[in-house]
């Protein structure tokens, strides 16, 4: 297997790493370098699990080869330090098995660093690409609501 | 009153922290020093004979060794009721996704590759996927026995009787089918020796202690030489009760004396656990001209799949609740668990309850309609009172405030 050498920023971290051209970035964050808070649920971008931030954008890392966060930043959920929104979900019950939420705080990180004001459609949109199979989907919405209230400085709703 | 402290209060998970973190740790997430990996090749058939030649795959520079049924050092079966599941198939699978042999290598990738050199010769006997047909007794044995392996029966009054009283009578077949659980952590785990010799298992399951005890048996070792180690769990749903990885994990460490892991992909996770019971339920209800019922017949059968799991208790209770929470004198129903060469089924969500309503709802609303009542005006009619008794018997007391949860949706 050819190998590729690729200098990539995780979590604010600088690698330079050679990795296998046939390599998913989720299997660079697991099994090697053991970040194992991104999950994989489907291996097929379906679940959303696997969510991680890269440039900015929300990327399935199981659906991303190593080789193209050449150059990237990525940003797993062991890199993110909002207490705001990781919170808001512990206090709206918005985790129940745990194994989405990585992907659905991530997704939420990301909706909430561009739109600070989002309205439920909009949340629903932006983490309509991660699965929850505990159904906690409503207590999720409202954490995000609720995150996104403190953030514009209101109470917690 | 003094306030309490824990009912009413909206309390936080206590490992809520480590999973917005991304520090829970399911099994998946374990890597373990000198760690080998394990994979599965489970059946592509649904019912044939086999054999297996691990020959070639075994010479794979990185094989450690492919077990089959002839490397379980104890009973090569488990099983929450029955024992009717093999830990390896020996000489015949009976659904698509039967395991025959679990090949242990240095790497992932290099057991994934050798699964191409593992030698299944299928031998197809003719395999049968409708339970109705299945109860027949010419149709072919998925066990060495019939396939109608339960029968449970409910008797009330007269229901002969009381259909000739009933000025309307309501038939019909409803079919329910089978639904996987799809928990979104797919199956994974860890075994391992510990420092006192003892096989250590980490699997999400719902059941350490049962898993302990089929571990043991598997490998011929007393209980108290297994450890079941149940880190976080990513959902169950009743899909986790029945074995997948621990057994094959636990003879593995055993026998190579060093930390195996598997992972099942989402497609493998399908084949490996339970589903929910598909149901075809007979049903015949009938009832006075005011609305009362007075009659219900029932036969419910159950699709087991290729093996029990939880079906008697599945079934019973989709019996137990085939009048749903309407009192009817008399009652006759028969529920049947069937062994077919379908996925298995076993628990999930609802334990058999879930099914029924699918029925006896459409049926109540259909005699309504025959009536000229509403659907709310029928069930204030017959459904259960504090002192109500069900078709098995029990007399129901305490808080039955299914009349005030009625009345509530006359407003929507």
């Amino acid at each position: 297997m050819n190998l590729k050498k690729i200098d990539v920023n995780i979590n604010g971290k600088d690698y330079c790493l050679e990795v296998e051209e046939n390599l998913r970035l989720i299997d660079l964050l697991r099994d090697k370098l053991h970040l194992t808070g991104t999950k994989e649920g489907c291996g097929e971008g379906e679940c959303g699990a696997c969510t991680v931030i890269m440039d900015g954008e929300i990327v399935n890392s199981c659906l991303v080869l190593a080789f193209q966060a050449d150059k990237c930043r990525i940003i797993t959920i062991e890199g993110i330090e909002d207490e705001i929104i990781k919170n808001s979900f512990i206090e709206e019950g918005a985790v129940q098995c745990g194994f989405c939420t990585p992907g659905m705080v991530l997704a939420a990180k990301s909706l909430l660093d561009k739109n600070l004001n989002p309205n439920e459609e909009e949340i629903r949109e932006a983490i309509s690409g991660n699965l929850c199979r505990c159904t906690g989907y409503n207590k999720i919405v409202s954490a995000i609501k609720k995150a996104a209230s403190i953030k514009r400085g209101g109470d917690s709703e | 009153m003094n306030e309490l402290k824990i009912v009413g209060k909206s309390i936080k998970k206590i490992d809520a922290k480590d999973k917005v973190d991304g520090t829970a740790v399911y099994p998946q997430d374990i890597y373990l020093e000198n760690m080998a990996f394990g994979v599965t090749i489970r059946s592509t058939r649904p019912h044939a004979y086999i054999k297996v030649d691990t020959k070639e795959a075994e010479k794979i520079d990185g094989v450690i060794k492919v077990f089959t049924y002839k490397d379980v050092p104890g009973k090569n079966h488990h099983g929450v009721v029955l024992k009717d599941h093999e830990v390896f198939a020996s000489k015949k699978v009976r659904r698509i996704g039967d395991p025959i042999a679990f090949i242990v290598a240095e790497t992932k990738e290099i057991a994934e590759y050798a699964k191409n050199f593992v030698k299944v010769e299928y031998e197809e006997i003719p395999a049968v996927f409708d339970p109705e047909e299945a109860m027949k007794e010419e149709s072919p044995k998925v066990h060495d026995r019939d396939n109608v392996f339960y029968h449970f029966k409910i008797r009330r009054g007269d229901v002969e009787r009381a259909f000739l009283e009933c000025d309307v009578i309501v038939e019909n077949v409803y079919k329910v089918p089978m639904v996987d659980h799809a928990f979104l952590q797919p199956e994974a785990g860890v075994a391992y020796l510990d420092e006192d010799g003892r096989v250590v298992v980490i699997a999400s399951t719902q059941y350490p202690h049962f898993d302990q005890e089929e571990i043991a048996e598997s490998l011929g070792v007393n209980k108290d030489m297994v450890r079941v180690l149940t880190p976080a769990v990513g959902g169950a749903f009743g899909g986790r009760e029945d074995i997948t990885v621990q057994i094959h994990l636990a003879i593995a460490a055993l026998t190579l004396k060093r930390p195996v892991k598997t992972i099942y992909s989402r497609e493998e996770s399908f084949l490996a656990h339970s589903k929910r019971h598909a149901m075809k339920m007979y049903y015949k209800t009938g009832a006075l001209k005011d609305g009362t019922l007075l009659a219900l017949e029932a036969k419910i059968i159950g699709d087991s799949g290729a093996y029990a799991s939880w079906a008697m208790n599945v079934l019973r209770k989709a019996a137990v609740h085939a009048t749903g929470p309407y009192y009817i004198p008399n009652v006759k129903v028969d529920s049947f668990a069937v062994y077919t060469n379908n996925p298995f089924t076993g628990a999930m969500r609802g334990f058999g309850a879930t099914q029924v309503p699918i029925a006896y709802e459409q049926q109540i609303d259909i005699l309504a309609e025959k009536l000229g009542l509403t659907p709310i005006e029928i069930r204030l009619k017959n459904c259960f009172r504090e002192g109500s008794e069900t078709s098995t018997g029990q007399i129901l007391e305490g808080f039955i405030p299914l009349e005030r949860c009625i009345e509530e949706l006359k407003s929507f």
